[in-house]
């Protein structure tokens, strides 16, 4: 009883704020270049095939897609969330089964394909450095992970997520195929041979600058970022060797109040063309296996789809189920 | 002194003309505090009760919890420190605005108000650009000789304290201006006359009289600080996480709500306190910046 009044409460703060009209879709994402390029790429094209103009709405706010869920009072068609909290988010009951007979997921690689979800992009953790500031740029993460080797600052991705603690695990030495179930205490005891080196990136942009700077020379970067940082003109090297992946996956939010045109939507972002665009735009991997051939070869082979040779998958799966106990050793070791 | 309480008493009387009279006036208020504060306040303590399960486990964990009391301590520590930098370097400050040419002063005080409307995070960025090791700051003290190694400044408890103690400053900077103009200058020239040296003047006459402005200050730029979320964020270390990020953290990326508004409730019921023990040793009237 006191659940409702709470939501209930929740909705009526919730409908001050408004939904979203029949004839547009409104999509979210993290903003910043990928969004921008998700527009171009995905959105115009989409605009322009079916008269739907689409509104984009972000950053993506977890805690606001569960507020807009409980309250019934959804606003959002179509987002784009990390791919371990589209599996934890559909176990839980917050997102709509996507309509496979109007998306074809024949073509999408199957490690980014779930009930609830498709992947979006796909990118990898991947050892970025600043040529120009270091005598020289450490290829893996065991060299990451030693400072008698490589002394000086190193960059991290500040949040609980899949990519750090693979990372640690590797450099200790555990092989790719062993990596799960974590093991967290071999994890951390290895990050705190470097904790007083650290310096956490919270956003992709800071990420570069703390690259560029040289105020961390080098560090676990989304390979994107690196693309974007080398085109700028920084002398840069990116190591491939055991580049983590992951992939954003697009979603849709339970009682979302476009269904069948989200599912359109959907449907062409993941299609063969509109995903290759958005790899050129944004350095990031399309997840539809036939937009390979529809890059130049330059192109293609600086993503991470090509990098396959000793590629490691972080578990999306695995993360869904630990996020939460993840989370709060993460944090509580982080504040330590 | 006279003129003092000539000015006193005549801001009573103006704030007395616009009090409203009757209870239906005061309904619009109500409503709207009723609406945007007391419903999401109550809505967010069931959450805290309810969620995942009902019971007071979600506050036993955030109390019971080593590192969430390092983050309650954190705080703090921060909002204490950088309330006391602020007051050390606000009081000269407004006094020397108190004292200066109106037309200077007011040169100075749209510089103050300018900072203010400056988007936080580009402040934020600013500093961090300032701070690091291949910053500004750091670049130039070894250029000069003084150091041969860069100081750490940033992603720290000392760059945190610079950021926030820096967007501190007009909110202690403003009330103690206005309580300091109020001073009859005449009074520290009387306490002179009586054979008050400088220390005197500034201990015996002028800090009571301003006492009531730097209390009020003071206050206001703690509970400010203690809700700090970005600047923390972006210029400390991990290791300086303050409450307004663990609260994000649970509601945003945990999409754990009952821990977050536990912890969010424990952040309101302190800054309600203190604010209640200021009422209790300062009374109603003196606590608005006056």
């Amino acid at each position: 009883m006191k659940r409702t009044i709470a939501l209930a409460a929740f909705a009526a703060i919730l409908a001050v704020s408004g939904t979203a009209k029949a004839d547009t879709l409104v999509f979210t994402s993290w903003g910043g270049t990928t969004q921008d390029a998700q527009k171009v790429a995905w959105a115009n094209p989409f605009t322009d095939k079916t008269g739907i103009v689409i509104a984009q709405d972000g950053p993506t706010d977890y805690g606001k897609l569960k507020a807009m869920v409980e309250a019934g009072q959804v606003s959002w068609d179509v987002v784009d969330v990390e791919g371990d909290y589209a599996a934890q988010a559909g176990k839980d009951g917050l997102l709509e089964k996507l309509d496979f007979s109007v998306i074809d997921k024949s073509k999408l690689d199957p490690r980014f394909v779930t009930d609830y979800s498709v992947g979006s992009f796909y990118y990898s953790f991947v050892i970025g450095c600043n040529a120009d500031a270091v005598k020289a740029c450490p290829k893996t993460w065991a060299d990451l992970f030693d400072t008698t080797k490589f002394p000086g600052k190193r960059t991290f991705y500040k949040w609980s997520a899949p990519g750090v603690i693979e990372a640690a695990l590797l450099a200790d030495g555990v092989p790719a195929d062993k990596l799960y179930p974590l093991d967290l205490d071999r994890a951390f005891k290895k990050l705190d041979t470097i904790k007083s080196d650290i310096i956490w990136w919270s956003s992709g942009a800071q990420s570069q600058q703390l690259l560029a700077s040289a105020e961390a020379p080098f560090g676990s970067l989304w390979n994107g970022r690196m693309t974007a940082l080398a085109a700028s003109g920084v002398k840069t090297e990116t190591s491939w060797e055991q580049n983590i992946t992951a992939a954003d996956s697009l979603v849709v939010p339970k009682g979302a109040p476009n269904f069948e045109a989200a599912m359109k939507f959907i449907a062409l972002a993941t299609s063969a063309q509109p995903q290759a665009d958005l790899a050129k735009a944004t350095g990031y991997a399309p997840i539809n296996i036939d937009s390979a051939k529809l890059m130049d070869p330059a192109t293609a082979k600086t993503l991470p789809d090509q990098q396959t040779a000793s590629q490691v998958n972080a578990s999306m799966a695995y993360w869904a189920e630990n996020r939460d106990a993840i989370g709060k050793r993460w944090y509580a070791w982080q504040a330590k | 002194m006279s003129t003092y309480i000539d000015v006193a008493s005549e801001t009573a009387t103006t704030s007395k003309a616009i009090r409203p009279t009757g209870f239906g006036e005061i309904i619009p208020a109500l409503l709207f505090v009723g609406i945007f504060f007391i419903v999401p306040v109550v809505a967010l303590l069931l959450r805290s009760v309810l969620e995942p399960v009902v019971g007071f486990g979600n506050y036993a964990e955030l109390l019971g919890s080593a590192t969430y009391l390092k983050i309650f301590a954190n705080t703090f520590i921060v909002s204490g420190l950088v309330t006391a930098i602020s007051l050390l370097i606000g009081f000269p400050v407004a006094w020397t605005l108190a004292i200066m040419p109106s037309r200077l002063a007011s040169l100075i005080f749209a510089v103050l108000l300018l900072s203010m409307w400056t988007n936080l995070l580009a402040r934020t960025y600013a500093w961090m650009v300032l701070l690091q090791r291949t910053g500004l700051i750091n670049k130039m003290l070894m250029g000069m000789g003084l150091i041969d190694q860069p100081l750490p400044l940033v992603n720290n408890l000392t760059g945190v304290t610079i950021g926030m103690t820096y967007i501190m400053l007009p909110f202690i900077i403003l009330p103690l201006y206005g309580v300091i103009k109020k001073i009859d200058p005449t009074v520290l020239q009387a306490a002179a006359l009586c054979g008050a040296n400088r220390w005197q003047c500034l201990t015996r006459v002028l800090l009571p009289l301003a006492a009531r402005g730097m209390v009020a200050g003071a206050l206001m730029v703690f509970v400010m600080s203690l809700g700090y979320y970005v600047t923390p964020s972006l210029l400390g270390g991990t290791a300086n996480m303050m409450l307004a990020e663990l609260i994000a953290q649970f509601v945003q990326s945990l999409v754990n709500w009952g821990m977050g508004g536990a912890a969010a409730l424990v952040l309101l019921v302190v800054t309600l306190s203190l604010y209640a023990v200021q009422l209790r040793l300062f009374g109603v009237q003196n606590t608005g910046g006056r």
